[in-house]
């Protein structure tokens, strides 16, 4: 660990923690503290944000493509080497939740279908059990919003639902 | 230690950050100007710094044309080093809780120490370890577990534990990719059936091949010029979706079967109903799969040679065609109908018939055709449809076959063309049954009635009796199925 710090500290003492202003190739323009470089990889870590509260930006940067920057000034480290440690557990739960999140989201985006469409589904998603089937809107398992999704083309289901859902579409 | 490997890679603050990140979502900018936003589920760190990125969108167009579509959720996305412009994280919390910095040093080398190389996993046996953490770390499936290390025994209670040390036993790993995998997401159930077939069978040539295979349709990489990065490339397939893990399983099971070594072969027994067990993502079933396995040893046993042919030509199959993989979702259907219809009806059918089904499931057309070609079987059946006698007569041996045979009437499902050659033996001709008619109507009624006269078969009789038994009653209804046909 020592040797790694000296040797590291060296070239990137001077950066870390640094406030920049960067530009990137691609258009790109923020500000931003100086987490770490990491030479191997040529990435530079910078996180934004931190005046408000514990929670930051994170950004991890190829260098070499960075337009151009401004030096803003120079602050602390930002990584406090006591305050740093890591959950796996915790972080393979997140990422477990994340990927679940991830594919429901999925399955309410309909694929093909207008803007409206999902829009409609959307709202009707905030009050009732919704799901897409291709570009009909299935509503509780029985009632069948085709295009264009008015309520002439609410279809099925007992009357007392489809009523309700014409009401709303 | 600890030092070197990390002055090699990366540095130590550049890999916090980016644990810290895993599992977040991300947004990846990329060399020609697009974006995609996923979860950021693992990075290389050996000099240069690709990432993957679970369900992964692409959220702003760049210049260049990719394969990947813009409305399409790609479900494990590689972004190579080259690639890479810069990764945007909102939200992120650096700082932990009060830990020491000698702390946090212990937890970077222990997660170093836990995770075995993906990558190296799939080309030895040394993975074993790693993988099984990965098991008990992501989901602490006793199964998968189970089977790794006693082989269709039943659980160690605290795998999650065991998994663990054993991670730690093994020497320093450097490449952090693996921490990432190892923290995975949900497809890692399974893998440990995936990569566990592949430490035993050291000697499937064809993994490699297959891999990069699946690797090409299913991945989807950035369209840019370079080569393939192996090592992300590697363990973005381990991490695949079910049904690559289920297809990749069975050509692994497949070229094991080129080494006709029959221990190897109960050993791909026992993964397979992990596998088929995963699939259906019913524990309870996965427990009952792993020790009926263990039971059906023998007849694995028997099972073996005659497989070995069909299955290299299977094996060749997947590799030399990519779309092959239109095999793996049927494979998929099958074997989870198969593992998931015994649930409802009535468990016991589990334990009796679910092993053979899950692992014919897995490579129905090969079995076939290997039993098919074999003389001596239709004799054996021959005396089943005599019931007891038959069974006694033939010998144990006899029965084990046959239930061999028996799974794959259970399979012709879907693979009905296939069944067709059996009904070359005569022996099912006659054995029709009026119990046939019952399962007429339609293919998963005719599997309620098998599950429930198995369940008779299974709780009453002694194993031996009771498999004679099962096949018995089964066959009319496959019977049947033929005539309808």
């Amino acid at each position: 660990m020592a040797m790694m710090d000296g040797g590291n500290n060296n070239l990137e003492e001077l950066a870390v923690g640094c406030m920049l202003s960067i530009r990137t190739t691609l258009g790109d323009e923020f500000e931003g503290q100086v987490v770490t470089f990491d030479r191997p990889s040529n990435i530079l870590v910078l996180q934004e944000g931190f005046k408000h509260g514990p929670r930051r930006n994170i950004r991890l940067l190829k260098t070499n493509y960075i337009k151009d920057f401004t030096f803003l000034g120079q602050a602390d480290d930002p990584l406090d080497p006591n305050n740093c440690f890591l959950d796996l557990t915790a972080l393979q739960t997140r990422e477990e939740l994340a990927i679940r999140q991830a594919e429901a989201d999925a399955e309410r985006i309909g694929v093909g279908v207008t803007t409206e469409a999902q829009s409609i589904f959307d709202a009707l998603s905030k009050t009732l059990p919704v799901r897409w089937d291709k570009t009909v809107i299935v509503v509780m398992n029985e009632v069948r919003v085709g295009s264009p999704y008015n309520s002439e083309s609410v279809i099925g289901g007992t009357p007392a639902a489809n009523d309700r859902v014409k009401k709303m579409v | 230690m600890l030092t070197e490997d990390h002055s090699e890679s990366m540095s130590d603050a550049l890999l916090f950050t980016t644990i810290c990140i895993i599992g977040l979502p991300v947004d990846v900018h990329v060399r020609d100007g697009s974006v995609y936003s996923g979860i950021f589920h693992a990075a290389s760190v050996d000099a240069d710094y690709g990432v993957v990125l679970k369900k992964a969108r692409m959220t702003k167009k760049g210049m260049f044309d990719t394969n990947v579509g813009t409305e399409v959720v790609v479900d494990t996305l590689v972004i190579l080093a080259n690639d890479l412009v810069q990764i945007v994280t909102k939200g992120v919390m650096l700082d932990g809780g009060n830990v020491s910095r000698y702390d946090e040093e212990a937890v970077t080398c222990e997660v170093e120490n836990h995770i075995g190389s993906l990558v190296d996993a799939k080309q030895d046996n040394q993975s074993r370890s790693p993988i099984q953490m990965e098991n008990g770390f992501a989901h602490g499936f006793p199964r998968s577990i189970a089977v790794n290390e006693h082989e269709g025994k039943k659980l160690p209670v605290n795998h999650m534990r065991t998994s663990l040390e054993l991670d730690c036993g093994k020497t320093n790993k450097k490449d952090f990719t693996k921490i990432e995998v190892d923290s995975a997401s949900s497809f890692n159930d399974r893998q440990p059936g995936h990569d566990k077939s592949k430490g035993k069978a050291d000697d499937c040539r064809q993994k490699p091949a297959v891999v990069k295979g699946k690797i090409d349709e299913k991945i989807q990489r950035l369209n840019s010029s370079h080569g393939i990065d192996t090592d992300l490339i590697q363990v973005e397939a381990v991490e695949h979706v079910s049904t690559y893990m289920i297809s990749n399983t069975s050509d692994n099971g497949l070229s094991c079967d080129n080494d006709a070594a029959s221990v190897k072969l109960d050993d791909r027994c026992s993964e397979r109903s992990t596998l088929t067990d995963s699939a259906s993502t019913n524990s309870i079933q996965g427990v009952d799969l792993i020790s009926e396995s263990h039971n059906l040893q023998p007849k694995s046993v028997e099972i073996s040679t005659p497989r070995g042919t069909g299955s290299t030509r299977n094996a060749k199959e997947f590799k030399l065609n990519p779309a092959a993989k239109i095999f793996s979702p049927s494979f998929l259907h099958p074997s989870s109908i198969t593992a998931a219809v015994p649930t409802s009806p009535n468990m016991v059918y589990v334990p009796n018939s679910s092993p053979s089904v899950s692992f014919t499931a897995i490579q129905p057309q090969v079995e076939f055709s290997t039993f098919v070609s074999r003389p001596p079987l239709p004799v054996k059946i021959a005396d089943y449809s005599n019931v007891g006698v038959g069974n006694g007569g033939s010998g144990s041996q006899l029965s084990q076959p046959i239930i061999g045979q028996l799974a794959h009437r259970t399979q012709p499902l879907r693979y009905t063309a296939h069944y067709t050659p059996d009904l070359s033996e005569p022996a099912y001709l006659q054995t029709s049954s009026p119990a046939v008619m019952v399962g007429r109507s339609g293919q998963l009624v005719y599997v309620h009635p098998v599950s429930h006269e198995l369940v008779h078969g299974a709780t009453t009789i002694s194993p031996v009796s009771a498999r004679p038994m099962s096949n018995h009653v089964q066959f009319p209804k496959q019977q049947g199925k033929k005539s309808m046909k």
